[in-house]
């Protein structure tokens, strides 16, 4: 398996740095030509014109682009990522930082999505042909076409502000101190054997999560099930049933092994589109992510913070679609066979 | 034979994911003692160098943890802070300053003369990137005469000094502390001479301060400050309903209506010194005076106020807020549609035969932008002027203007802290400097005579009759006085500033 799954992941790392260089690039000429002045942004109102164009030459911003590109890329390949505009302070720091909280939330909430998902996906294979079949795919459809910061109002307005059962800011009650540590909130609150703090961090993280993943896991029961419908159609199921096997058993140990495997390729795409929709949703949780610190940079034409954050976003996907092909590699013999 | 799996099986199953024994305890509202209170505030600060950038929304922030040289007070008078008093010597070169000596910083370090010195002197030499070095360019040298006294030396007349040592980024930081720690350290445990210190922050998320015990002035009512960060003004509303903060600002003005409604919440529409304009070129479509007085007489600025604010914007007629000294009470500019025609028609303009000009706007920048931009257009219109509406990024205003490149007319929101007129028509109109879309020769000589006129009541003077030029020469179409709005628990009382300041220290419960 091993064998398999090595050669896989060299050819992916290969790939993933060419397509971090052509998104780099991209994300550099896109923004350099954008009718933004970072000089006029990152001096105070008072500054006169003579003082921004000074500022302009000081940060590289009247050489040909080409040339400020490849100035940026060797300082990001020594690990440089400049430092923001607004903040003043080093990029790598700021993003660091942030980086955590995101993944945190976007894990927990692939997690909601898996579950709904795939008991989406039963609910609608078990109900095929009956009367509720509509209304239940109806239910689906509906919550297909909702998006997630309008899944986030509604779960402030109903659990925040109607029922007041969650808090809806931050990622911990005022009372609490984050813990020192990785930046994993729920991992530095175990580590550090505060289970307060752990308790915190879950339920501030409960509305955020469910809004993401409620909003990605219609698509992964609908898949799961045409997939369970497709696997229900093959010879190995008839053939288990005339074994005498229990509907619960064939499900458990034939039919969904087989079917789980294009959902699990589309939940590695799934977390590339989830992972971008935190962005909206830490804004309107107040939830200190990568996705707050971008729209910031965006509203103060933080050039050098968009970048490194868009690389950021572009490295996390391609992680974790390395990972989802790697596993299902593991989950299926025929490919690791060939 | 088909598939089955046991409904109550599975309903078992989804309740358990759903549910989950995380929704089991009820959220319990965060209660406030009489001594802490929690404010939702829409933007975190740039950083804990109060040096460092002038962010507005960052100063009611930094004023509880810094103390800056001179104060404002509610009425935005200038008044003794850690200076007790100044002079301005009469030819505008110099500052006498004495301060106070009985002021400590956090850290229990004396504040003295060195500190002044450093932080508007020393500091601005540093290659340090701070915006202060541009607000304080003309300081050539600051003398020490005593451990609290101390003279600002300019290198061309400052008449606008003693507002600038109450404005942005003019805070004391610690000399010794500052030396000994490095920018980057005191960025993570800041020191002031504030009424509160420092405990816990979190970026883009929360702000926790204590009251310092022994702070040499008034002794805040609360003990505990908490500022939650929550940008989305949807949020804000949600949070201050469900009683998870005690006050918020900046939401939206027909929630303010609303939550009014609510029996334990008052809800504020408050005009602020903050103006709503219309920048204009001298060029392209508004190179013709008549056709930039006319569209000033087409704007009906009341009916903006009442469709958008709650008729609580006061229409203005100069870019200066009433109750500040640049203001002209008794001067009108007419809101008259058949003036309108009647100046276009001079220029050979009309409905059948409109005048064609560029307008842009930001959506969102400040509340109803987008709204009051559509309106006007409405209203140019129905006298003779058509326009196509742009939205535009308030980043990109400045890149516009440097390459020329801004619409004849963009609507912009400008807020100055200072209440002094320097800061509204002297910034707002001076081709020099980034802002002004209208780039006139005679206006910037104007300007550049009122910002080195010492003697005070001739400047302001100056700024009134600039400030009436302006507007009649078609150069500036000033519209509105700007609000801020803020909701709060009706026990929950605060003091407040002209210039929208919300200022945790004047905050007591009951």
């Amino acid at each position: 398996m091993i064998a398999t799954v090595f050669p896989l992941v060299g050819r992916r790392l290969l790939a993933s740095v060419l397509i971090l260089l052509i998104v780099s690039a991209l994300l550099f000429f896109v923004l350099h030509v954008l009718p933004v002045d970072p000089a006029a942004m990152s001096l105070p109102p008072s500054a006169t014109i003579a003082e921004i164009e000074a500022m302009r030459r000081e940060m590289g911003l009247d050489l040909p682009l080409p040339r400020q590109y490849l100035i940026w890329l060797s300082q990001v390949l020594q690990g440089d990522f400049g430092s923001s505009i607004h903040f003043r302070r080093d990029v790598l720091g700021l993003v660091g930082s942030a980086l955590p909280a995101t993944i945190e939330l976007a894990l927990l909430s692939m997690i909601v999505a898996t579950v709904l998902g795939i008991f989406g996906g039963l609910m609608l294979f078990h109900v095929r042909g009956s009367r509720m079949e509509p209304i239940v795919d109806f239910g689906s459809i509906l919550l297909l076409s909702i998006p997630e910061f309008l899944w986030s109002l509604f779960f402030i307005l109903i659990f925040g502000v109607a029922l007041q059962w969650l808090p809806f800011t931050g990622r911990l009650d005022p009372d609490l101190r984050l813990p020192q540590g990785t930046g994993f909130l729920l991992v530095d609150a175990l580590v550090a054997g505060r289970f307060d703090i752990f308790w915190s961090a879950m339920r501030h993280m409960v509305l955020p999560c469910f809004a993401l993943g409620i909003a990605f896991s219609p698509t992964i029961m609908r898949v799961l099930r045409s997939s369970l419908l497709d696997v229900y159609q093959e010879d190995y199921i008839h053939l288990a049933r005339l074994r005498g096997l229990s509907e619960w058993r064939i499900l458990r140990r034939h039919a969904l092994k087989n079917a789980i495997l294009p959902t699990l390729s589309l939940m590695g795409v799934q977390f590339g589109f989830l992972f971008g929709g935190t962005l909206l949703v830490e804004v309107i949780f107040s939830y200190p992510g990568l996705g707050n610190l971008m729209v910031d940079a965006v509203r103060n034409a933080d050039l050098p913070i968009i970048q490194a954050v868009g690389l950021a976003y572009c490295a996390v996907v391609l992680v974790i679609n390395t990972v989802v092909d790697s596993l299902y590699l593991v989950l299926n013999p025929k490919l690791r066979i060939r | 034979m088909t598939f089955e799996i046991e409904r109550r099986t599975l309903l078992q199953m989804l309740g358990l994911g759903v549910g989950g024994g995380v929704l089991g305890d009820s959220f319990a509202a965060f209660a406030q003692a009489t001594d802490a209170v929690t404010i939702g505030w829409p933007s975190d600060v740039p950083g804990w160098d109060p040096n460092l950038r002038f962010t507005p929304d960052a100063q009611p922030i930094f004023k509880l943890v810094f103390d800056q040289p001179l104060d404002q007070n509610p009425k935005l008078e200038l008044v003794p802070k850690l200076v007790a008093k100044w002079d301005m010597a009469k030819d505008g070169l110099s500052l006498a300053v004495e301060l106070r000596d009985d002021v400590t910083f956090h850290n229990g370090d004396k504040m003295t003369a060195e500190d002044f010195r450093y932080t508007f002197f020393e500091r601005l030499q540093s290659p340090l990137k701070l915006d202060i070095k541009n607000s304080w360019r003309k300081v050539s040298d600051i003398e020490i005469h005593s451990p609290t006294k101390a003279v600002m030396k300019f290198s061309s007349p400052a008449p606008t000094a003693p507002q600038w040592l109450a404005f942005l980024g003019s805070y004391v930081v610690p000399k010794k502390y500052m030396e000994q720690v490095g920018a980057e350290k005191f960025g993570d445990k800041p020191v002031g001479t504030g009424p509160y210190k420092l405990i816990d922050y979190q970026l883009n998320s929360r702000i926790v301060l204590e009251r310092n015990d022994t702070y040499w002035g008034p002794k805040p009512k609360l003990k505990r400050v908490t500022f939650e960060i929550i940008k989305d003004p949807s949020a804000r509303v949600a949070a201050i309903q469900s009683g998870q903060v005690d006050l918020v600002i900046n939401v939206p003005v027909r929630e303010v209506a609303r939550l009014r409604l609510e029996p334990t919440l008052a809800g504020e529409i408050n005009p602020i010194t903050r103006v709503i304009l219309l920048q204009c070129r001298n060029d392209q479509g508004f190179t013709d005076q008549n056709i930039r007085l006319a569209a000033h007489h087409a704007i009906d600025k009341a009916a903006l106020s009442k469709a958008f604010y709650a008729g609580a914007a006061v229409p203005l007629s100069v870019p200066v807020t009433p109750g500040t000294p640049g203001y002209l009470p008794n001067f009108t500019f007419a809101y008259d549609p058949a003036l309108a025609r009647t100046i276009l028609a001079k220029s050979g303009y009309g409905p059948d035969k409109p005048a064609k000009i560029s307008f842009a706007s930001t959506n969102g920048h400040f509340p109803s932008d987008y709204d009051i931009a559509r309106a006007i257009v409405q209203m140019w219109k129905k006298v003779g002027i058509e326009t196509d509406l742009q939205t535009l990024e308030y980043s990109k205003y400045f890149e516009l203007n440097r390459g020329a490149k801004l619409p004849d007319a963009t609507l912009y929101s400008w807020d100055n802290g200072t209440a002094d007129p320097e800061i509204f028509a002297g910034y707002l109109l001076n081709p020099k400097m980034p802002f002004s879309a209208f780039k006139d020769a005679a206006i910037g000589d104007k300007i550049a005579n009122l910002f080195s006129m010492t003697d005070y009541s001739e400047r302001i003077d100056g700024y009134r009759d600039l400030a009436k030029f302006a507007v009649e020469f078609g150069a500036t179409i000033p519209l509105l006085q700007s609000v801020q709005t803020l909701a709060r628990k009706k026990a929950l009382a605060y003091e407040k500033f002209g210039n929208g300041w919300v200022l945790a220290n004047t905050m007591r419960w009951g």
